[in-house]
């Protein structure tokens, strides 16, 4: 899940027809997901899955 | 080992600040480090390691020489913020050197080392929170405006056209409209005038005070250290052409899948090898949310040093995005207090980062001061060649991945330690190549850059295959959680 998630990336920056350098208020939809979006689920998935581990 | 605590492995200043800088800059792989940088700890976090004294001598080995080019890299981080203060770089190196080598061994350090680095995950965000407050600007409406920008040029209140700024490392810097550079310190500038077929090669011996006009396509060789003045409203040279290259860098493209690849592989490789496994449970939550609180903060200060300041990534220092932000966003007045705290923060942060680091040296090595002040002393000396800090933080990562993950993730100790091996010659041949063979194809640049790439993959495959083939060797031991 969070191989996944970092592949994500990579992925909307190099892909074909930059589907990354969308903009959504303002700001690029690769920005979003890589600055923002995509760390907070990481961090999420990661704390929920040490938690469940330890029950 | 708690969460907090292998955190303290991963946040070393040397990451943060590199990865703050690229976003300022407009690197073209500014974009995935962040969250490669925070997914990396995370999975290492969640895998179930060995103990490193089962990895074998070859990955212990490997662990000892990621620790002390760490270890370099933190120091550089060190010698770029004396530079900022005015001081030489080697009264950071010597003085960052001295409290790396003896903070750590000092009783209690490492029980307070986790909590310290929580505070200072914490703190680095406070100058940011304040810029955005008092200019009321958020960190998506920085880049925004930062993406619109038609050209980055030099403001009246750069440092750059006032006083002048030193360079911290050695660069070369291509013109792209003319511009009168004045020699702040004195020496021998060589310009490459590329308006003439073959380029022209030209020096100019300058005494301080004495100007050089440079036209468009004109390339200025700078040695580290040469302390320049520019035009103001000129554009910055180096930097990207303007705001919308700046925030979508052109050289994104399929053809750069290989080194975002070998960016990825580095980083969590060297993570599954340095990061140890964490306990389990609620406690577990202060890693990830340290990891998570720094990661922004780094994505913060560059997005705001390049929208606000586009010149404070010239010159390559490590910190001055950071250090200069504050008074460049918010005026002397206010902003001082900010970058006294930042130096503060990146201070204590690379004092966390050495106990940390000494945790692992320990657990590779064993406990002896010694070794440690060989790996101090070491570091210190690596500084002394001028290297470029994130080729420093890759090589560290880079040779932890290639030479302890094939024993992380093989099975069979034999096998494992054969893996490790021939991890660590393909890495060794690879990161050697630009010495051996200084003209490369450029098909094999991305593996230079990030040679475990390939070494970390060779090496598994091979530990893989030897455990298949002799499967009497494969004595595994049990996974123990540290």
């Amino acid at each position: 899940m969070l191989l996944v998630l970092l592949l994500g990336a990579p992925l909307l920056a190099l892909a074909p027809a930059s589907p990354g350098a969308v903009r959504i208020g303002g700001v690029s939809l690769l920005w979003w997901y890589a600055g923002l979006v995509g760390p907070v689920l990481a961090s999420a998935v990661a704390i929920v899955a040490l938690v469940r581990a330890g029950e | 080992m708690t969460a907090l605590a292998a955190a303290a492995v991963w946040l070393q200043p040397v990451l943060l600040a590199a990865l703050a800088l690229r976003i300022a800059a407009g690197a073209p792989d500014a974009a995935w480090l962040p969250l490669g940088a925070l997914v990396a700890p995370l999975v290492a976090m969640l895998a179930a390691n060995r103990r490193v004294a089962d990895l074998g001598p070859i990955a212990r080995a490997a662990l000892a020489v990621s620790v002390t080019v760490l270890l370099a890299a933190d120091l550089v981080v060190a010698a770029d913020l004396a530079t900022s203060l005015d001081a030489t770089p080697w009264l950071g190196v010597v003085a960052a050197g001295a409290l790396a080598l003896v903070v750590p061994l000092i009783p209690g350090a490492r029980q307070a080392s986790p909590v310290l680095l929580a505070i200072v995950a914490t703190v680095l965000l406070l100058p940011l929170v304040s810029i955005g407050a008092t200019t009321r600007t958020a960190p998506w409406t920085a880049w925004s405006r930062g993406a619109l920008r038609g050209t980055l040029t030099f403001p009246e209140t750069s440092a750059w056209v006032g006083k002048g700024e030193r360079f911290a490392r050695a660069d070369r810097l291509l013109f792209t409209e003319g511009q009168r550079v004045t020699a702040v310190s004195g020496g021998v500038f060589r310009v490459v005038e590329r308006d003439v077929t073959p380029p022209t090669v030209r020096e100019w011996r300058l005494a301080p005070g004495e100007a050089l006009t440079l036209r468009p396509g004109d390339e200025l060789a700078l040695e580290a250290g040469t302390r320049l003045r520019f035009e103001p409203g000129r554009r910055v040279p180096g930097a990207p052409a303007s705001g919308i290259v700046w925030a979508d860098a052109p050289g994104r493209s399929a053809a750069m899948l290989p080194s975002a690849l070998g960016a990825l592989v580095t980083l969590i490789g060297g993570a599954l090898a340095l990061v140890p496994a964490v306990r389990r449970g609620s406690a577990a939550i202060t890693g990830p949310a340290v990891l998570l609180i720094a990661t922004l903060a780094a994505v913060g200060w560059g997005v705001f040093a390049g929208s606000i300041a586009p010149d404070l990534p010239l010159g390559g220092s490590l910190v001055a995005p950071m250090l200069r932000l504050p008074i460049r966003a918010l005026g002397a007045r206010t902003g001082a207090p900010l970058t006294v705290l930042t130096a503060v923060a990146l201070t204590v942060l690379l004092l966390t980062a050495a106990v940390a680091l000494r945790g692992r040296l320990v657990a590779a090595c064993g406990p002896a001061p010694v070794l440690w002040a060989a790996a101090v002393g070491a570091g210190g000396l690596i500084t002394a060649l001028r290297p470029e800090p994130w080729r420093l933080l890759t090589l560290a990562l880079g040779v932890a991945a290639a030479g302890c993950a094939p024993a992380l993730l093989a099975s069979g100790r034999i096998a494992g330690q054969a893996g490790c091996a021939i991890g660590v010659l393909v890495f060794a041949i690879l990161a050697a190549l630009p010495l051996l063979a200084p003209a490369l194809a450029s098909w094999l640049e991305p593996l230079v850059r990030y040679p475990s790439l390939v070494a970390m993959p060779l090496g598994l495959m091979a530990a893989r295959m030897l455990a298949r083939i002799s499967p009497e060797e494969d004595e595994e031991a049990p996974p123990v959680v540290r």
